[in-house]
């Protein structure tokens, strides 16, 4: 069989058609679209940051003005504070869901996914109209005496926090969760026969082997936190600049060219400094939540275990001296307390992450003419008014049509990408997949302003194609993500007794293959129509006042005046997600069981 | 292995001492369960168990999935609350003992072993848990890996190992406290059948060894019957018999134990004739056989049992034997196993011991057939 299997291979090696069969070839479409549009401008500003008269001067001025350096070290705390608040309130969170079984557990995924699809800029919104002065807390404490007339509550470092660590909690929810769910509901049981109490099995079993995923959660809360614009932007005060926001202020400034990609560039290289570590340490599946070999945690950990580093065993042991002291004080409590704590700190998580989108759809439904809740009473003036209004309905229509062309280019070129990846013999897969993923990991701002020079270049400012190709640039590694996973868990076997029946290779993926990833690609061009139609600071660099898209005229909005309109609009989107994931859930349920 | 085994026993006992008075000195806890119930929702998984578990014994909990078995094993570990019923070890009520406070040792159906610890780490838990000083647990753990045939191992992870070494390190993890009842929910049914076998007779040297109470659970009678001190066969929710593998296998009490244990015949037949101790019977194609009336039928029909092995297979045609046509015939090496219909068309199911001149019989040979009092038990 083995040696069938060479000659056919040694034949085909030959000949054109044999070479032009290779799987590999799928990877080049993709590959020559991110070239050209993501490797190419990235390292065009690399080269404009260094152009000054010597290479470095710059990058002398970011770190020597103080407006930048603190602005730097800002973003570095904020964004530590930031996954330090996410993996505490995340933690019982994952564990809660893992408990819970039935209908409950279905709501708390429910209130953690959905959020999670939800667009920042939405989502940040919501947290604007909760804390805003005609807002439901701020009449809640004014109501209850605490407050004897409504307090200025936005706008400080503490809103900033609030608002990131809510918007970011959901992707560290899931990622302990995949490290959770993994686990051998026996361990648990053995350390308990083995002696071990609630604390100690969670301390010596839970915790290590829950490490990796809250390490992978960690740094993509952090690394995502790095790059934030939106959120600061609307939730800070003067003294909360992040050093995202340094750089759309500059790119105002038409002079500071070179100084404002040596900015980017400064934060580009930051973040990967962080990634490349952490991937390290982790593998750097952990970018798209896939684990290193099949026993993911353990298999980490037993590499970790063989190396036996001395510093690591110092660090553990510096641990159990204190870690452990401690936590057997808390031992005296009852152990309801444990159990108590998960579920206060999860129900506090789970408000936090739901509650702002409630408040926001009641308040579409307001009669009032200016953000007040409760709403004094109810209409519909407000979707009256937002589909009357040409102007958002001109965007409602940018958005779909580019959010479409998005899919559209993503699937084609993810798909085939992702058929390439997991079914050639190339050498270098997890290089190849690194790169293609890796636009999730560069801050969208730094994207922007690199693709800036290129869209001037080419005119493709304020065109429908020129943003749907940029908004692929983060299509594209969703898309391979899931078709991926769905591509790897089609039984080879399946499409070797086909072909093995007499199917042409076409007649092989035409009906083995194509039907077993049709679920995984109906999710994948659902996640990328959504990424585009969500997406907001790609298009505030890249297009044109013609060309408004929904998210920029609601970035508009928001920055003028607060309305109830944009509720309208929140409220829309909540619908789509709502519908989509509806749609897209018993599919991605059944891809993930096959994997 | 017999000395590794000795060093397991208390220090009080002399290397000297012989099997029996080992077992006398046992640190086995006895366990009286009282009207155990566990219901989910309808479900009555555990549906009123009393049991009483002697001090030192094998006992295996056998029956098929969803009979109730892992539910009570559960119970015991305490995983799961009772939902009424009291459960007493050595006297001492454990109902309200939350599992670590327990002290048993337990060995799981996937292993379950810590994948982030060494095999060494593993064996160590339960006496880095019980606050054991650290040299007194090395030496504990090092003595334990020896009988386990794991030293060289010691500093392996789990997932290096295969799934024979891992169920090793299970047990050594479970024994290594010398606990006084040691749990074991199906620790065979991932391995295949060579290293079962081989594992089987280890856990049972080391029972002799440590005296612990063992409460093994298994859906595979042959497992059962090696092993166990006493079987508790166990379906829906109930104990329906207990006792030794001898007693279970040969005198089942009704019809389930009769054939969940081994392969059977149950054959229906009409009572003839009471004489003393025994009495005549009758069956459909019209064989009169002899059986032990113990049971007190005095009349009308009974269900009887012969098992497969005791029917012997005469000559020829006689006044004591019954005419068979033969359907199927297997060679397994040293039994033959034969499947015949009688005149009244009921399967019948023969093993014979393969011997020199015995040949295979053809489908639709004629066959004569018997069994005495002895072969047989009448189900009450």
């Amino acid at each position: 069989m083995s040696a069938a299997t060479t000659t056919f291979a040694g034949d085909k090696r030959g000949s054109v058609l044999g070479r032009l069969s290779n799987p590999a070839l799928l990877l080049l479409p993709a590959g020559l679209f991110l070239g050209f549009i993501y490797l190419l401008p990235v390292i065009d500003l690399f080269r404009l940051s260094v152009s000054g008269p010597t290479w470095s001067v710059f990058f002398e001025r970011v770190f020597s003005v103080p407006l930048y350096w603190d602005s730097l070290v800002r973003t570095m705390q904020i964004s530590l504070t930031v996954a330090t608040l996410c993996l505490l309130l995340g933690y019982p969170t994952a564990l809660l869901i893992r408990r819970t079984s039935g209908i409950t557990q279905i709501l708390i995924t429910a209130a953690v996914i959905l959020p999670y699809f939800i667009a920042i800029l939405i989502r940040t919104y919501a947290w604007m109209v909760l804390l805003g002065r005609n807002g439901p807390v701020n009449k809640l404490l004014t109501g209850l005496g605490v407050l004897s007339e409504p307090a200025q509550l936005l706008f400080n470092r503490g809103t900033v926090l609030l608002g990131m660590t809510a918007v970011l909690l959901p992707i560290m929810v899931l990622s302990i969760y995949s490290s959770v769910s993994r686990l051998d509901a026996a361990l648990p049981r053995a350390a308990q026969a083995s002696g071990a109490g609630p604390i100690a099995t969670f301390w010596r079993i839970l915790l290590p082997l829950t490490l990796p995923g809250m390490g992978a959660g960690f740094l993509l809360v952090f690394v995502a936190a790095l790059g934030f614009f939106i959120t600061p932007t609307l939730l800070g005060g003067p003294g909360d600049q992040m050093f995202a926001m340094h750089i759309v202020q500059q790119a105002d400034f038409i002079n500071s060219e070179g100084f404002l990609q040596a900015l980017a560039v400064v934060l580009l290289i930051i973040t990967l400094l962080f990634v490349g570590v952490a991937g390290h340490f982790l593998g750097f599946e952990f970018i798209w939540g896939g684990s290193r070999g099949e026993g993911g945690a353990a298999h980490v950990a037993a590499a970790r275990a063989s190396e036996g580093t001395p510093r690591r065993s110092l660090l553990s042991g510096v641990a159990d001296r204190i870690g452990w002291p401690a936590l057997r004080l808390l031992s005296r409590l009852s152990p309801a307390w444990g159990s108590w704590t998960v579920f206060i700190l999860a129900g506090a998580v789970i408000a936090t992450l739901i509650l702002p989108i409630l408040v926001v759809m009641v308040i579409s439904f307001s009669s009032a003419s200016f953000l007040t809740f409760p709403p004094p009473g109810f209409s519909l003036r407000w979707y009256e008014k937002f589909f009357s209004d040409p102007n958002w309905m001109d965007a409602f229509w940018h958005s779909a049509v580019i959010a479409a062309a998005s899919a559209v280019i993503s699937v084609v070129l993810g798909a085939s990408a992702a058929m390439g990846i997991v079914r050639s013999e190339i050498r270098g897969k997890s290089i190849i997949m690194l790169l293609l993923v890796s636009p999730v990991i560069v801050p969208p701002v730094v994207l922007g302003l690199s693709l800036y020079s290129l869209f001037l270049r080419f005119d493709l400012v304020g065109s429908i194609w020129g943003l749907a190709s940029a908004h692929a640039i983060g299509g594209i590694p969703l898309v391979v993500i899931i078709v991926s996973a769905a591509l790897q868990s089609v039984d080879r076997r399946l499409e070797q007794a086909a072909a093995l029946h007499g199917a042409s290779p076409l007649t092989v993926f035409r009906t083995v293959t194509l039907p077993a990833i049709a679920p995984g690609l109906a999710a994948a061009t659902f996640f990328a129509f959504l990424h585009s139609f969500d997406e907001l600071v790609l298009s505030l660099f890249l297009s044109s006042a013609q060309l408004k898209t929904l998210p920029l005229m609601l970035w508009a909005d928001i920055n003028y005046q607060l309305n109830p309109v944009l509720a309208v609009v929140s409220s829309l989107e909540v619908l789509l997600v709502v519908i989509g994931l509806a749609l897209a859930g018993p599919v991605l349920a059944r891809t993930r069981a096959g994997a | 292995m017999a000395t590794e085994l000795a060093s397991l026993a208390e220090p009080s006992a002399g290397a000297g001492m012989s099997g029996a008075a080992r077992a006398q000195s046992a640190i086995g806890a006895g366990i009286v369960l009282r009207d155990v119930v566990k219901t989910y929702g309808d479900f009555r998984a555990a549906d009123c168990i009393s049991l009483d578990i002697r001090p030192g014994e094998f006992i295996t909990l056998l029956g098929p999935s969803g009979s109730g078995k892992t539910t009570l094993l559960n119970l015991i570990a305490g995983f799961q609350k009772l939902d009424s019923g009291e459960m007493h070890v050595d006297g001492a009520p454990i109902d309200h003992v939350p599992t670590h406070k327990r002290g048993f040792g337990m060995v799981f159906q996937s292993y379950a072993l810590f994948p982030t610890m060494t095999v060494a780490q593993n064996v160590a838990f339960p006496l880095r848990m019980a606050g054991v000083d650290r040299t007194t647990a090395e030496r504990r753990v090092a003595e334990t890996l020896e009988i386990m045939r794991l030293s060289e191992h010691a500093q392996k992870t789990p997932s290096q190992m295969s799934g024979g070494q891992q169920q090793r390190v299970a047990i050594a993890r479970a024994i290594v406290r010398r606990p006084r009842i040691v749990l074991m929910d199906e620790p065979l049914s991932a391995l295949d059948r060579r290293l079962r076998e081989s594992i089987q007779i280890e856990i049972r040297e080391l029972h002799r060894a440590i005296g612990s109470t063992i409460l093994f659970v298994t859906h595979d009678q042959g497992e059962a019957l090696t092993m166990s001190d006493r079987i508790a066969v166990m379906d829906a929710g109930r104990i329906v018999q207990i006792g030794t593998p001898v007693d279970i296998y040969r005198h089942p009490q009704n019809r389930f134990v009769a054939s969940f244990v081994g392969e059977s015949n149950l054959i229906e037949a009409e009572i003839v004739q009471r004489r003393g101790a025994t009495m005549a019977l009758r069956n459909r194609a019209g064989y009169v056989f002899e059986a032990d009336a113990g049971h007190g039928i005095e009349v009308g029909r009974a269900t009887v049992l012969v098992r497969p092995e005791r029917i012997a297979i005469a000559d020829g045609p006689g006044p004591h034997a019954m005419p068979v046509t033969v359907t199927s015939a297997l060679f397994l090496g040293e039994v033959l196993r034969i499947e015949a219909r009688t005149d009244s068309g009921e399967t019948l199911l023969i093993r014979c011991m393969d011997a020199a001149g015995r040949s295979l019989p053809a489908a639709g040979e004629r066959l004569h057939v018997s069994w005495g009092a002895a072969d047989c038990w009448v189900l009450a």
